[in-house]
């Protein structure tokens, strides 16, 4: 029982609620009980032992995004300096959680705001909405999404169809009280289509926001879905994100996520192969200083023979800050010839920062290959030396150093020109502080 | 151009440098042998300033400067250079990346403009040339998978690039088969120069076949018990330092020396 929980209840029910289509009212009701019922999850609530919601309930946020509720539009959107996509072939602005802008300019490609496409694809949302676990303190943040699922964008692709590449920008309107937005997104792949999603956040967030987003990407069979996710956000940002992806056979799934900023920040993957022959690549590195905190749970169902996971990560952690790993591989009886690496690795920078990091493979088939390591370490000051004898000095060394431990995951992404620029801002938001 | 005076040094509390004093003038090649644990390594280190080699007594001047009160990027930067027995894997960082931005560094402290990356690459070429050796080794991360060989010849490049005026070799000879030896021992040769000293730390005289010195040093327990000239290799390599400790011949005797 939490009081932010309570609140957030009253204001749905005080009219603050969504309302329709008829078939989420139980839904979204269902919901707000549980989240009433149990409140946010608390210190003893096992999944989120690490995860401290005293930055959330400081920030005591109302919900937002509901008083405006016709203000979603379809305005066009187009490319400003500073993204992280010179020429995308299709742009979303998403602004406190509803859809506020889009272009696209490539046939078979269709966004619509969530509303709309809760009609026009009823019965694969409502599939995909009923799959979410609402249930208990644990999934606290999945019901309260639920509670006010109204908000957001679904993007189909037809089959076969490259849909290039595509901006997702997350933002907030300037406004100076605190705010939780909810948006759900849903992504539909049709067979062999093909997409290149980079999600980013707009410079202009203000102070004091939290961001709580559910995705469900559906990748048809063969499809290939390469997404990127890069923030670097104010310390006062909350995010929080869970994203359902489902693989059919012969997929190429790719995530690359990057923790560049933010206060508390909570990412949930969790990734079903439905067919054989994917894969599925999570990667991603973070760069925490202060007090910041990011948690990554990715958790792989191989439900069925003959599909390759793996988990890249790399954290580098300054300050009082503090980093969650917890990668899950399940491995299911009869799901033979599958492969399942994972790699995490961290360096700490300072004596109060904290890594906590699980790997859990449980393998229940026989024939199945699967390896594993996670180290948490300090900076090689033999290397720091080494380049400091040729003439860097010792602030440079590190940062040379640390960047290059991130960019083992840049150097692993797809595209080139973007991995570069995402190194770039790796490297821009290394501390530079020495360990003492 | 570097003089050393009764330097003391400890390591982990264990004193290991126990009163070295050495003098090397401009273009001079010095050779430091000795047996293991004599304390050759830690000397190079002491001179480049690696943390947790504590100067307990005694002084290090260099270029008139005393050298133990710079740090270590800013006694590169003045021109030193140790190539290291053991070259750092560094997993990342793309080895032209990270010369280009040691150089920079040092033409920064000395005031000279900084060298774009055409201009740095044309330098590079220039100096993979001098050497005899392939541009392979620049598109790696440094040291990373390089064989013994390999490490070794990166070394050497990195010291053509940076063209330091006094530069200590840390037994750049071990773990290297013959072809391999005599390719890193020409690299040296062409980087001597009259305003280029060097320090040749080595165990074995082998090496100063390739690379003759003016100078051979004996260091054994912490002290020079012997110098002389390259012939001075030669017996070692013949006697054995054991000939050494049990006395030897008259100027190994270090009260003699004083």
């Amino acid at each position: 029982m939490s009081a932010l929980a309570q609140q957030w209840s009253e204001a749905f029910h005080s009219g603050g609620g969504p309302a329709g289509p008829a078939w989420l009212d139980d839904i979204r009701l269902r919901a707000v009980e549980q989240l009433n019922e149990h409140g946010l999850p608390q210190r003893k609530t096992e999944a989120w032992k690490y995860t401290p919601m005293r930055a959330l309930e400081a920030m005591n946020p109302a919900i937002r995004g509901l008083e405006e509720r016709l203000a979603e539009s379809g305005a066009e959107a187009v490319v400003r300096p500073g993204d992280l996509l010179e020429s995308p072939d299709g742009i979303i602005d998403i602004l406190d959680g509803r859809l506020a802008g889009r272009s696209c300019g490539r046939p078979g490609v269709s966004i619509v705001p969530l509303r709309q496409g809760l009609e026009l694809y009823e019965t694969r949302l409502r599939r995909h909405v009923e799959t979410v676990d609402i249930s208990g303190s644990t999934r606290a943040f999945a019901a309260l999404n639920t509670a006010f699922l109204e908000n957001g964008v679904v993007i189909h692709i037809d089959s076969q169809v490259d849909a290039g590449s595509m901006l997702l920008r997350w933002g907030f309107s300037s406004q100076a009280e605190a705010g939780m937005h909810n948006s759900r997104v849903f992504l539909l792949l049709e067979p062999g289509a093909r997409l290149h999603l980079t999600e980013q956040f707009d410079e202009s967030s203000s102070a004091g926001q939290a961001l709580n987003v559910i995705s469900h990407l559906e990748l048809g069979e063969a499809a290939v879905l390469d997404h990127v996710y890069v923030q670097k956000e104010p310390e006062n940002t909350v995010l929080i994100s869970t994203s359902q992806v489902t693989i059919a056979a012969d997929c190429r799934y790719s995530y690359a996520g990057f923790d560049l900023g933010g206060g508390l920040v909570r990412h949930e993957l969790q990734a079903e192969f439905a067919g054989a022959g994917a894969h599925a690549a999570f990667m991603g590195a973070f760069v925490l200083d202060n007090q910041r905190h990011v948690d990554n749970h990715i958790s792989v169902d191989h439900a069925v023979a003959g599909c390759s996971s793996e988990q890249f990560f790399r954290g580098v952690l300054g300050g009082r800050s503090r980093g969650v790993f917890n990668g899950r591989a399940l491995i299911r009886a009869g799901a033979d010839g599958s492969s399942v690496r994972q790699s995490n690795a961290n360096l700490l920078l300072s004596g109060l920062a904290e890594m906590d990091t699980k790997p859990e493979l449980e393998i229940y088939a026989d024939e199945v290959e699967a390896s594993h390591g996670a180290t948490v370490g300090q900076l090689d000051e033999l290397a720091v030396f080494y380049l400091r004898s040729r003439g860097l000095s010792e602030s440079a060394a590190r940062r040379m150093l640390t960047g290059a431990f991130c960019h083992a995951v840049t150097d692993r992404m797809d595209q080139a020109g973007l991995a570069a620029r995402v190194a770039d801002l790796i490297d821009e938001a290394m501390p530079s502080d020495s360990p003492e | 151009m570097l003089e050393i005076r009764n330097l003391h040094a400890t390591v982990g509390g264990k004193a290991i440098l126990k009163g070295v004093d050495l003098s090397v003038g401009a273009g001079e090649i010095h050779a430091i042998m000795g047996p293991n644990g004599a304390g050759k390594s830690t000397l190079g280190n002491v001179i480049a300033g690696r943390e947790g080699y504590e100067v307990t007594e005694g002084e290090v001047l260099y270029k008139g400067r005393n050298l133990l009160d710079l740090e270590p990027e800013d006694r590169a930067c003045e021109g030193l250079f140790l190539a290291f027995q053991y070259p750092v894997e560094i997993p990342g960082v793309n080895n032209t990346y990270f010369l280009r931005a040691a150089l920079n560094a040092q033409r920064k402290y000395r005031g000279e403009p900084e060298l774009d990356s055409m201009q740095f690459l044309k330098l590079v070429r220039e100096k993979l040339e001098i050497l005899h050796i392939g541009d392979d080794l620049l598109h790696r991360a440094v040291n990373e998978g390089f064989s013994g060989g390999e490490k070794k010849r990166n070394e050497i490049f990195q010291m053509a690039v940076l063209e330091p005026s006094l530069a200590i070799l840390d037994e750049t000879d071990s773990g290297l088969d013959i072809d391999a030896l005599r390719l890193v021992a020409d690299g040296v040769n062409r980087l001597r120069g009259e305003d280029r000293s060097m320090i040749v730390v080595t165990h074995y005289q082998r090496l100063l076949d390739h690379i003759v010195p003016d100078q051979v040093h004996v260091l054994a327990d912490g002290k020079i018990v012997a110098s002389g000239g390259p012939d001075l290799a030669l017996k070692l390599e013949e006697q054995g330092y054991t000939w050494l400790e049990q006395g030897g011949i008259q100027p190994l005797q270090p009260e003699l020396r004083a």
